[in-house]
């Protein structure tokens, strides 16, 4: 356990290295959120759309950008591109499983993370006149569920990095993973709002877990039962694509090819 | 048993196969086509504990992707490895553990933070004690001068500062073996000469050293062995003194004569072995093998044509022999 704490304190300590970086990368994160809430705030100016007003769609788009900022700080490429300049092999070489040990790292980013998305909670709820509370049982569900996208995020992008071993370049897969999760997560628009054609693959993807399910919770919109449900389904997420990851990474291995030096 | 063992041990690498220009690229999304490539090919090896063997060979040998079947980081297309009796692709964290691995041209430092967080990182790795850790750090600093490296962000340090602190990451946890990839590549001479003698050092300390190199200091200052590959193969493999009686038996006389002598008049009398004219009359250079004829003989025969006046002799240097294994010399 010690060396994985270790690695999380490191990678923590290497996002901090950077803060000028990281300030932008929240400037620019922000920007998006307030966006979002301008556009938001005129489509439904008439009227609920989709079963969602104003103070809801405030409350979604939070959960939605709070979701997406979970493992930004960190960023997939810094997994991947050890991966194609050949640095996996001194990783390779030490005493840690491989998996836990990127996952650690991925978990390093919370910090600066939380912190981001705790000032844009206050920023909306002091500029846009309050925010959508859950009770307590659902703010319990909802927790639960917010702390299960940490590992379903790590492991969709560390299964994503791993294409690197036979792509050798990561930006189109990247590029493509997040087009694919924005979109099918519900952090694009409300899963409810898609056509039945887009609203299909969405149900069955594993990416609705990221965003729309925590939502869902933190709305009210599923309760009891069925926001239980949701939970088993999330969780069975993790457990399918972590130990997915280890199968595609055996695989991996045996394509790694580490050219000079 | 050995504590590294290798038996016929083969990587085969796939390599895109593409014609040239952009139609070939283009051919290439809808045809594809391969070409096999065997950068390690059926190697034999067995390392004793304690040995010290330098892996030699041009570019392209196949040293590193040895280096990298041995450490368990890529898996092998054929053959079987054994180091310390673990299979290092399939029991990785075991072999991890009795190994230490230095790549040249990478670092294994965390390259944002001070050289210290890294290898207090490595102590949690490997579980060291702090007490152990707190002396392996004094006996590294002795050697490689570490503690003004401590605090600095790796990023910073020069080439030579960066080697010395991922030498001290490579062998903080007192690895059985340690293999180096080019472990004085870029360094300048004063850090070269400070890294073999570490290695010096570390070898008199009873570890196991395989080392890959291009620089024949290194090989002569550290290796007792050596092992030279081409293409995959091996094709010596021995104490440095039976590589230089096997390959490199030539010398070279060059002698300054007291008058203009041609050299084919030299050769009438030295009918075995080999005389060039030189730069002037008065100079030439003779070739001979040093098993079958002696200095001394070479200048009694000399003597027996002409006055000589000033001589000097080239010894057989294991550049010879490497440089004749990298032209493709040896192998055929």
């Amino acid at each position: 356990m010690k060396p994985y704490l270790g690695l999380l304190r490191m990678s923590t300590r290497r996002i901090l290295t950077y803060r000028l970086n990281s300030l932008i990368l929240w400037i620019g994160g922000a920007t998006f959120l307030a966006g979002s809430l301008a556009v938001w705030h005129a489509l439904l100016s008439e009227g609920a759309i989709g079963g969602y007003d104003w103070d809801q769609m405030k409350a979604y788009l939070l959960v939605g950008w709070a979701t997406a900022s979970i493992g930004s700080a960190y960023g997939d490429w810094w997994m991947a591109s050890r991966i194609f300049d050949g640095h996996v092999a001194t990783d390779l070489t030490k005493p840690l499983d491989y998996q836990w040990a990127r996952f650690s790292e991925h978990m390093g980013g919370l910090a600066t993370e939380f912190i981001a998305i705790t000032i844009a909670a206050t920023a909306i709820v002091t500029f846009t006149g309050g925010l959508v509370v859950p009770g307590p049982g659902q703010a319990l569900l909802f927790a639960v569920s917010f702390l299960l996208v940490a590992p379903l995020k790590f492991t969709i992008a560390y299964i994503t990095t791993m294409a690197c071993f036979w792509t050798q370049n990561f930006m189109g897969v990247s590029w493509a993973k997040d087009a694919i999760v924005t979109l099918f997560s519900g952090a694009l628009i409300p899963l409810a709002l898609l056509p039945a054609w887009l609203a299909g693959p969405a149900a069955v993807l594993p990416f609705a877990s990221i965003t729309a399910t925590p939502a869902a919770l933190y709305l009210g919109q599923a309760t009891g039962w069925e926001a239980l449900r949701l939970l088993a389904v999330q969780a069975a997420w993790v457990l399918v694509l972590w130990w997915g990851a280890r199968l595609i990474w055996r695989r991996a291995l045996r394509a790694l090819t580490v050219h000079g030096g | 048993m050995s504590l590294v063992e290798a038996r016929g041990l083969t990587k085969i690498f796939r390599r895109p196969e593409k014609d040239p220009g952009l139609r070939g690229s283009l051919k290439h999304l809808v045809q594809r086509r391969f070409k096999e490539f065997r950068a390690v090919d059926g190697i034999e090896l067995s390392i004793e504990a304690g040995e010290s063997v330098a892996y030699v060979g041009p570019n392209g040998a196949g040293k590193s992707t040895t280096i990298k079947l041995l450490t368990g980081i890529l898996v092998p297309t054929a053959g079987t490895v054994r180091v310390a009796g673990a299979e290092p692709h399939t029991d990785r964290m075991v072999n991890a553990r009795n190994i230490g691995v230095l790549f040249g041209q990478r670092t294994q430092l965390w390259w944002d933070l001070p050289v210290r967080e890294s290898l207090a990182l490595l102590r949690d790795m490997y579980d060291l004690s702090p007490a152990f850790y707190k002396q392996r750090l004094e006996r590294l600093d002795e050697v490689l001068g570490l503690a003004d490296l401590l605090p600095v962000v790796a990023r910073k340090l020069s080439l030579g500062q960066r080697m010395r602190a991922d030498l001290a990451a490579a062998l903080l946890h007192q690895p059985k073996i340690v293999y180096l990839d080019e472990p004085t590549i870029g360094l300048d001479i004063s850090v070269k000469d400070r890294v073999r003698q570490f290695l010096r050092e570390l070898r008199e300390d009873g570890t196991t050293l395989m080392l890959t190199t291009h620089d024949l200091g290194d090989i002569e200052d550290v290796c007792e062995r050596i092992v030279i590959i081409d293409e995959g193969r091996k094709i010596f493999d021995g104490p440095l003194a039976q590589m230089k009686d096997r390959f490199a038996r030539v010398r070279r006389m060059h002698l300054q004569l007291a008058e203009p002598t041609p050299a084919e008049k030299l050769a009438e009398r030295l009918p075995d072995v080999e005389v060039i004219a030189g730069d002037s009359p008065t100079e030439v250079t003779v070739t001979f093998d040093r098993f079958t004829h002696t200095a001394g003989q070479i200048i009694a025969g000399v003597l027996d044509v002409v006055e000589v006046g000033e001589l000097h002799l080239d010894e057989p240097a294991i550049e010879d022999v490497v440089r004749k294994v990298y032209a493709g010399e040896l192998l055929r």
